[in-house]
């Protein structure tokens, strides 16, 4: 009943924008009976770093893996850089970088190796191969390692490098799912580093996240709960609002909110 | 195209880098071929034996010598009674005994058919029934030689009777079985590993998280399965090359029939287990799991295949139901070109039959295929 008047407001309500990245109205997705993601919807600007936030199952995950292609939406409505998620998945694909929780290079190739692979899956020439492989050593700083087995890597590198290839085909939008999740704090800082870098070049980055402190680094922030946003916003006015000095204790708050 | 070209060129580095692969290509063929081929046999080989010679005649004694001198039976010597044969077959020392009756000479040349007794341990009733009949091939033997030089017999036919037998002349399995048995382990083993590998190395890319991190490129679907399928179809060709050159070397095997045609029909077949392959990647989480499907699978193929059970010999719904087995196909066509040399045209007909299953197996798996997880 309720996704039927969904996918009516849905389908009245024009998505197209173009100072927005992505666009999300009355996402759903539905396992079975279990609903993974309850009518979500938020916009991210263009060279906006945003912030997902939840407990484990909150229905994070999921709901980048629709706007990356990856999972057909149950109902609602998503548009990633213009391009429709029903639709255009293969086009989105062409303008985002994703990177998993799961570490995704193969660990049985070279850095170089990794590296070059990538770059000829998105299709790049051999010439262009060769100059982002250069760069992107350069940039990691990983001249020593470049011919050693990706697997032989400390894992703060490793997670920088699968960021690195998830942008060789220079994406607009960059998509990461707990990119830092066991990985110490310096290397933690380093990859954050990065991020900004990334977010004054104008691309835009939707990271999900555990850590709070990371949390403040975000420009806006959602936050989940059983599939449903409960709150989102700038960290600083999320901070006034519960008069909490951190974004631990915003958090803290609103699962007891929630709960009770 | 490029990208197909590097999903080739990063599927071999990681076989060249993983020494079980490597291992598996090169090894397995070589060591299957040898152990299956001499394992899966039907002939009888070094059958332990003794004689009881109650005649000791100079016939008696050639009979004896015949029976020493073959490889199929292993000679441990004489005893002088069957009761001492019959305690030895009982404790399990030997697997048959061959008693000369008295007068077995004097019997023989005056055309009074003696009675020569074999007595077999029939627990493995199979091999004991080839086991018989190798000893009458042997009496008959020697018989054909006696009979020219039996000077008072003339147009008569004399047998050296073997009790409880019948003699079957042309039956000769130490050439039937292996040459039977040897290119039906080369379809055998052509089948279980391109369709193992296929569903391993995508399950495998499942488990890492690569798979999921090639779904958000703009690969596509076709070229993503042909940049898997195209390395592992040079994998299984080399193997089926190192099989058939193991065969070759091993048992003196070697094909009659045209290579080309063996290897086009070998790619028609692969058609079939590469699309198993992936069908099992699409159900399977993990690479047990995707091992379980292809190997469920392929066991009933073998055994429908008509390999070790003559597909004649099955009911005659199972017989309807091997039609359906690609594995049979490929099974004829591997044995027509190895033992007689068979030519193309005569096997269109298979060829045909692999083609249209290869084709229904590998669009199956396609379209189950997606560039989505869940």
């Amino acid at each position: 009943m309720s996704q039927i008047q969904n996918s009516n407001t849905a389908d009245t309500v024009p998505m197209e924008d173009d100072t927005m990245a992505v666009s999300v109205r009355e996402l759903t997705r539905n396992f079975g009976k279990f609903t993974a993601v309850d009518r979500v919807s938020f916009s991210v600007q263009k060279g906006e770093i945003f912030g997902f936030l939840g407990a484990n199952g909150a229905g994070k995950t999921t709901t980048i893996r629709m706007l990356c292609g990856l999972l057909l939406p149950t109902s609602g409505q998503a548009s990633i850089a213009g391009f429709n998620v029903y639709t255009e998945a293969e086009q989105i694909k062409m303008h985002i970088g994703y990177m998993s929780q799961r570490f995704s290079l193969y660990e049985d190739l070279t850095v170089r190796e990794n590296i070059q692979f990538y770059g000829g899956v998105y299709g790049l020439s051999r010439k262009q191969i060769k100059e982002k492989t250069r760069e992107l050593l350069d940039y990691l700083n990983l001249w020593d390692q470049a011919n050693k087995l990706t697997a032989d890597l400390p894992l703060g590198w490793k997670q920088r490098m699968a960021l690195s290839t998830t942008l060789l085909h220079d994406p607009q939008i960059i998509f990461l799912d707990e990119p830092t999740s066991g990985v110490d704090p310096v290397s933690r800082r380093n990859f954050w580093l990065l991020i900004y870098k990334l977010a004054a070049r104008g691309k835009t980055v939707f990271v999900t996240t555990h850590y709070m402190d990371e949390a403040e680094y975000c420009n806006r922030l959602s936050i989940m709960r059983f599939g449903k946003i409960v709150e989102i916003g700038p960290p600083g006015e999320l901070k006034a609002k519960y008069h909490a000095r951190t974004m631990q204790d915003v958090f803290m708050n609103i699962e007891h909110r929630e709960e009770r | 195209m490029q990208r197909i070209l590097y999903l080739i060129q990063k599927e071999f580095r990681q076989i060249l880098r993983e020494p079980a692969f490597l291992g598996l290509i090169f090894g397995a063929p070589l060591i299957q071929v040898l152990i299956l081929g001499f394992a899966i046999t039907t002939d009888v080989k070094n059958v332990p034996m003794i004689m009881v010679d109650q005649d000791h005649s100079q016939m008696s004694n050639r009979l004896v010598e015949a029976f020493s001198n073959t490889k199929s039976f292993h000679f441990l010597g004489q005893v002088g009674t069957a009761k001492e044969a019959v305690h030895l077959l009982d404790r399990n020392k030997i697997k048959l005994a061959v008693v000369i009756p008295p007068h077995f000479e004097r019997d023989l040349k005056t055309g009074r058919q003696p009675r020569v007794q074999l007595l077999a341990d029939g627990v493995d009733g199979n091999s004991a029934g080839v086991a018989l009949s190798y000893a009458n091939q042997i009496a008959l033997k020697l018989q054909k030689q006696w009979f020219p030089r039996l000077p008072h017999a003339p147009g008569t036919v004399k047998e050296i009777h073997l009790t409880g037998i019948e003699a079957r002349m042309l039956y000769n399995p130490s050439l039937e079985s292996v040459n039977n048995i040897v290119p039906g382990i080369l379809a055998v083993l052509v089948m279980l590993i391109t369709s193992f590998l296929t569903g391993m190395t995508i399950v495998r890319e499942k488990e890492i998280g690569t798979l999921e991190q090639l779904m958000v490129t703009p690969i596509r679907r076709g070229e993503l399965i042909l940049g898997k399928v195209i390395p592992l179809i040079i994998v299984g060709l080399l193997l089926f090359t190192i099989a058939i050159i193991s065969a070759g070397l091993v048992f003196g095997l070697w094909m009659k029939g045209n290579i080309l045609t063996l290897y086009g029909m070998s790619l028609l077949f692969m058609m079939t287990t590469l699309g198993m392959g992936i069908f099992a990647s699409t159900l399977a989480r993990n690479q047990q799991q995707s091992m379980f499907i292809t190997w469920f699978l392929g066991i009933f193929a073998i055994l429908l295949s008509g390999f070790f059970i003559p597909i004649e010999n099955m009911p005659r719904v199972i017989q309807w139901i091997t039609y359906l087995n690609p594995v049979r196909y490929f099974m004829i066509v591997i044995r027509e070109i190895y033992l007689k040399g068979t030519a193309l045209h005569y096997l269109w007909k298979e060829a045909l039959e692999m083609t249209v299953f290869g084709g229904a197996m590998l669009t199956m798996a396609t379209l189950r295929f997606h560039k989505r997880v869940g």
